[in-house]
């Protein structure tokens, strides 16, 4: 019996190529080394505290559904990579030639991709993050419209994401880069133009708070109106006479002057 | 067994709406046909249309159920004459308690409006009465102490009252319901003389002595000057006075020169 196998053997072995012997031991040690990197970027991520980070984002709720986390996801598509990567060096010790120059194309377009996809998904959940985060800051505020602020939040995190990771794998953006900078500059000017009084008021509101010229139950008249101060807070006074309460702007204030009724 | 099953069915015999205090889900999933169902609690974990919210847990049952009545009455879920059948838990989470109540004017006891109705937010409110009942239950470091706290329509109250010494809030930013600032209102409770808190819940001043005209308060008897000034001071102006006693370590609440709530630290 054991003739026969030791006879057997190098004829089969002589059939296939030690070319292709390598390229399977390269797979093998590919995946292996796939693996490894599965489990140790799992460790380190939670290591690093990111599952604790991405608690609660779309995603993380997304890979729970489907029995994994994001953590998993991020580590799998590492793991995949180098398995891929290992399939890629392996095919160089073949011979075959029609696979050749497309593997060439892809062993550097490959990377890229990988990078591309890792960036859009570290993208999504820093998008998903940053909701979470305005729309707990905005949970006082009881009015439907307010939705619409962490979702612009999001979206604006995530099309930065998704022209990074264009960018990355060479797809021409710039009429997308065009797009941001016309967006930013409208955020900007419209913010400004839409909170400058508010701006005016809190600069004033902060030096009435810490200087506090005038404090809760003096008797003023600011911008003629008098009456007692009931309230002060960054942004308005609030004055009451007999029936009437004046809630006057604090940068009217500080413009018109006040005089305190001694 | 019949006739435990006739009483029951006379309580429930003829009603106008359902209240429900704090049910748990599946307790109000067992309601989902009954038409006007009004829900009680201090959250909306069921998702009811028809809601009182509960400021405080009220200990005792009937306040807790004149509080529920009387906000079903404020948003027009009720009217004074219908009857109404409330379903509360007293010993266990769970609801074992049927009460039948007949809806009259005299529900009407500035309860609900004493948190809802105020000048000053809801939630100050809330908070004072927190530190209030926190400070009766604890004390100031071991003994008992009395506070008086003046919420809302500060201005015209610092205008009606005088410093005893200087106010150590001055030209400070605290604001009740920070943890910090309990602490801070615990430490000052030994002083004499009210605190006044605006309608934002600013702690405006300490060490103020009130000066309304108590002519014609009518308090309870036994309740000492803390609360006399207390309650006069709600007369004349729109402020709630939240008093805690020293001598009975109750928790009082006045507003407009009356009496409208009383709670036991001890039980909350």
């Amino acid at each position: 019996m054991l003739s026969v196998l030791q006879f057997v053997v190098p004829e089969w072995l002589a059939v296939i190529s030690p070319r292709w012997w390598i390229a399977v031991g390269i797979v093998v040690v590919g995946i292996a080394l796939g693996y490894l990197t599965m489990r140790l970027g799992r460790r380190l991520l939670i290591r690093l505290g990111i599952d604790d980070a991405v608690e609660g984002t779309a995603v993380e709720r997304a890979a729970g559904e489907y029995g994994t986390s994001t953590v998993g996801l991020i580590t799998k598509l590492a793991g995949y990579f180098v398995i891929v990567l290992s399939v890629f060096i392996a095919g160089t010790f073949t011979n075959i030639q029609f696979a050749d120059l497309f593997l060439r194309a892809a062993a550097v377009f490959l990377p890229q991709l990988a990078i591309a996809l890792l960036i859009l998904l570290v993208g999504i959940i820093i998008g998903d993050k940053v909701e979470v985060l305005v729309s707990e800051r905005l949970r006082g505020v009881k009015l439907p419209e307010i939705g619409v602020i962490p979702a612009t939040a999001r979206y604006s995190v995530l099309f930065v994401a998704t022209l990074i990771a264009l960018g990355q794998i060479g797809v021409a953006t710039t009429a997308l880069i065009v797009l941001l900078a016309a967006y930013a500059v409208a955020l900007i000017v419209f913010t400004a133009i839409a909170t400058q009084e508010l701006l005016a008021s809190g600069a004033v509101g902060v030096y009435l708070l810490l200087t506090e010229p005038y404090s809760i139950g003096d008797e003023v008249a600011v911008a003629g109106q008098r009456g007692i101060v009931q309230e002060i807070d960054l942004f308005v006074t609030r004055i009451e006479t007999d029936g009437e309460e004046h809630i006057i702007p604090n940068r009217t204030v500080l413009r018109d002057g006040i005089v305190r009724m001694q | 067994m019949g006739s435990i099953d006739d009483v029951l069915a006379d309580i429930a015999d003829d009603i106008d709406s359902v209240f429900l205090f704090s049910p748990n889900g599946t307790f109000y999933e067992r309601f989902a046909d009954e038409e006007r169902v009004v829900v009680v609690a201090a959250e909306n974990t069921v998702d009811a249309d028809t809601f009182v919210e509960l400021p405080v847990e009220f200990t005792d049952i009937k306040d807790r159920i004149e509080f529920g009545i009387e906000g079903a009455m404020e948003n027009n879920l009720v009217e004074a004459g219908n009857t109404v059948v409330c379903f509360g838990s007293i010993f266990s989470d769970d609801a074992d308690t049927a009460v039948r109540v007949r809806v009259g004017e005299d529900h009407r006891s500035g309860l609900y409006e004493l948190f809802t109705n105020s000048r000053a937010d809801p939630s100050v409110i809330r908070d004072v009465v927190e530190v209030a009942l926190e400070l009766g239950r604890k004390g100031q470091k071991g003994s008992p102490v009395g506070a008086l706290f003046v919420v809302g329509d500060a201005g015209k109250v610092m205008n009606k009252s005088r410093p005893l010494s200087y106010n150590p809030f001055e030209k400070s930013h605290v604001h009740v319901g920070d943890p910090i600032v309990n602490v801070m209102l615990k430490e000052f409770s030994r002083l004499d003389g009210a605190f006044v808190i605006s309608d934002s819940g600013k702690i405006v001043s300490a060490y103020r002595y009130l000066e309304p005209s108590a002519e014609g308060i009518d308090i309870p008897k036994g309740l000492g000057a803390r609360h006399m000034a207390g309650g006069a001071i709600t007369r004349d102006t729109n402020a709630t006075a939240i008093v805690l006693s020293e001598s009975d370590g109750l928790v009082r609440a006045f507003k407009g020169g009356e009496l409208i709530l009383e709670l036991d630290p001890e039980e909350h």
